[in-house]
């Protein structure tokens, strides 16, 4: 019940932060100013309607999830208000695991809504050339789904470097650096196959399948297209992410409890 | 921002500002001054290689070939653009479909702008081919690749086996496969190119392009009319001994029902001197078909 109360707290503290509304403020623009950019093109609308909007949901999804997830310790740090809460019965991985669900739930509420703009904007879309609303490509709610998947991993990955740095800036950079590694790691497979000598091969392969491969969690091209996602895909992906998060969460539990603030 | 509103309150501060975004504005206008059409395309030439911006663009790929897609198509069917503007345009291209390479219709309206408005039809089955292999049941495809290997290579083989693909595929047209046949066995005929260019043009949303077809097509009529024609005069000849002065002779001699109006909106003419009918608008006979 105490992660529960976490939670609850960091959500409300999360909702009041003006970075945040920033951040929905500009994703949701970019995702009605498709509508604009879509007049350009000829043939497709909807194809360039969804690659802004899937993108904007993704890369704002990260900022708020970079921006707000290193905060989550750092801040309470700055503040000295970790002392009251360390000073009372709360183990610190539950401490640790609150902050994380309370996050968690922030974005999840950010990333519906951007979906639910791109979604009113697709109806628009489909209406303003007279065809029916039924047109709209559902499956962009796959892709969303699998993006807040990835923005879990990058929320973990966020909260483990809050752990041991008391910089933000310094966090920030790390967590930026390791979503754009995560999205070279498929790159690493292709050097992988392409090396012949072993004694790079190893480290190589090492690298590709214990770095993140947030790649996995890209169907954006496939959705657009209206190509098939096996749903076998989609939980296999999942696990991977869960799976993922708990081996982080894990490792910033032990660094956590063994930090020491003084 | 609070601090700079507050400072407004000062009388010059609100004018100096004013000013200073008409400056702007001035300076823009003058910079944009500097920046042609021809500018705009050259800007295709240092994009790099689809291969190489790929991993650059982290997982946003679709994005990234949207904008490149964006801008490449404000320029293609701009009359300033040169031979060496489709090159760029082909590039350009080139790059969207490898950062998407299911965007169908990329490969759809630049196979065709590459061949009837840029004439480098070598280019435009360049990127259908590619095409085909990431959509291998897009049925314009191969339609397309068949349409430039007709019109522009003059290799009406490969053209009614592209024809004949094209009408394997889902959601083919249901002449395609009659098309293709008539590819086969009558390639020279000028009926056949003439249902070609309707279908082509039917199939074709962009203006200029339909622009370019509405012209051919209209050759195509006077080069099966002059035949037509021809064939009377011959017909006439065999049994008078004698070419016609003009060819309202042939319907007065119930040799035709009526002579064909040239579409050009000029008229036909017979050349006893050579044999040949002749439309007062199209100097040259088409020798595409010719045998």
């Amino acid at each position: 019940m105490k992660v529960l109360t976490i939670a609850r707290n960091t959500f409300r503290e999360a909702i009041r932060d003006k970075i945040l509304y920033n951040l929905l403020f500009f994703a949701l623009l970019m995702i009605a100013a498709s509508l604009l950019l879509a007049t350009l093109t000829v043939g497709e609308q909807s194809k360039i309607i969804i690659d802004i909007g899937l993108a904007s949901i993704n890369v704002f999804g990260a900022l708020i999830a970079i921006f707000l997830g290193i905060g989550l310790i750092i801040k309470e740090i700055e503040k000295k208000t970790i002392y009251n809460i360390l000073a009372k019965p709360v183990p610190r991985y539950q401490f640790l695991i609150g902050k994380y669900i309370g996050l968690l739930i922030t974005i999840l509420v950010n990333i519906v809504i951007m979906g639910a703009g791109l979604y009113i904007i697709l109806i628009l879309n489909e209406l303003r050339w007279g065809h029916s609303i039924f047109d709209v490509n559902f499956d962009i709610w796959k892709a969303i789904y699998l993006i807040f998947i990835e923005l879990m991993v990058i929320t973990a990955i966020a909260l483990m470097f809050s752990t041991f740095s008391s910089s933000s800036t310094l966090s920030a950079i790390f967590t930026i650096a390791a979503y754009i590694i995560g999205h070279l790691t498929e790159e690493l497979k292709l050097i992988g196959d392409k090396v012949q000598d072993s004694l790079l091969k190893g480290p190589i392969t090492f690298f590709y399948y214990f770095l993140p491969n947030l790649d996995n969690f890209n169907i954006k091209g496939r959705v657009v297209h209206r190509l098939d996602v096996p749903s076998s895909y989609i939980a296999l992906v999942t696990v991977y992410g869960l799976f993922y998060v708990a081996v982080i969460l894990l490792l910033s539990g032990v660094i956590f409890q063994r930090r020491d603030f003084k | 921002m609070h601090a700079l509103l507050l400072k407004a309150k000062h009388p010059f501060v609100i004018p100096l500002m004013a000013a200073l975004a008409f400056s702007l504005y001035i300076i823009q206008h003058q910079i944009a001054g500097y920046k042609g059409m021809e500018k705009k395309i050259e800007e295709f030439v240092i994009l790099p290689k689809g291969e190489y911006l790929k991993p650059a663009v982290i997982g946003y790929e679709q994005l990234a070939a949207d904008i490149i897609w964006l801008q490449a198509i404000q320029v293609i069917g701009e009359d300033t653009v040169t031979p060496k503007g489709y090159d760029w345009i082909y590039h350009a291209l080139d790059v969207v479909t490898t950062l998407d390479p299911k965007f169908a219709y990329a490969y759809q309206l630049g196979g065709v702008t590459l061949s009837v408005l840029g004439k480098v039809p070598e280019k435009s089955n360049a990127l259908l081919l590619k095409g085909m292999r990431e959509n291998p049941d897009v049925w314009q495809i191969p339609f397309y690749i068949g349409f430039n290997s007709f019109f522009y290579l003059n290799d009406y083989r490969s053209a009614a086996e592209y024809m004949a693909k094209a009408s394997k595929l889902p959601g083919h047209p249901a002449y395609l496969p009659k098309l293709a046949a008539r590819l086969y066995v009558q390639a020279g005929d000028p009926d056949v190119a003439l249902e070609f260019l309707l279908r082509m043009y039917k199939e074709t949303g962009d203006e200029k392009v339909r622009a370019i077809l509405e012209q051919r097509i209209k050759e195509v009529i006077v080069e099966r009319d002059a035949r037509f024609l021809e064939e009377a005069v011959r017909r006439s000849k065999d049994v008078y001994k004698a070419y016609p002065e003009k060819l309202i002779e042939l319907v007065e001699r119930g040799i035709i029902t009526g002579v064909p109006r040239e579409p050009f909106g000029g008229y036909y003419y017979f050349n006893p001197e050579d044999g040949r009918v002749y439309s007062s608008v199209v100097k040259e006979r088409m020798r595409v078909y010719g045998k």
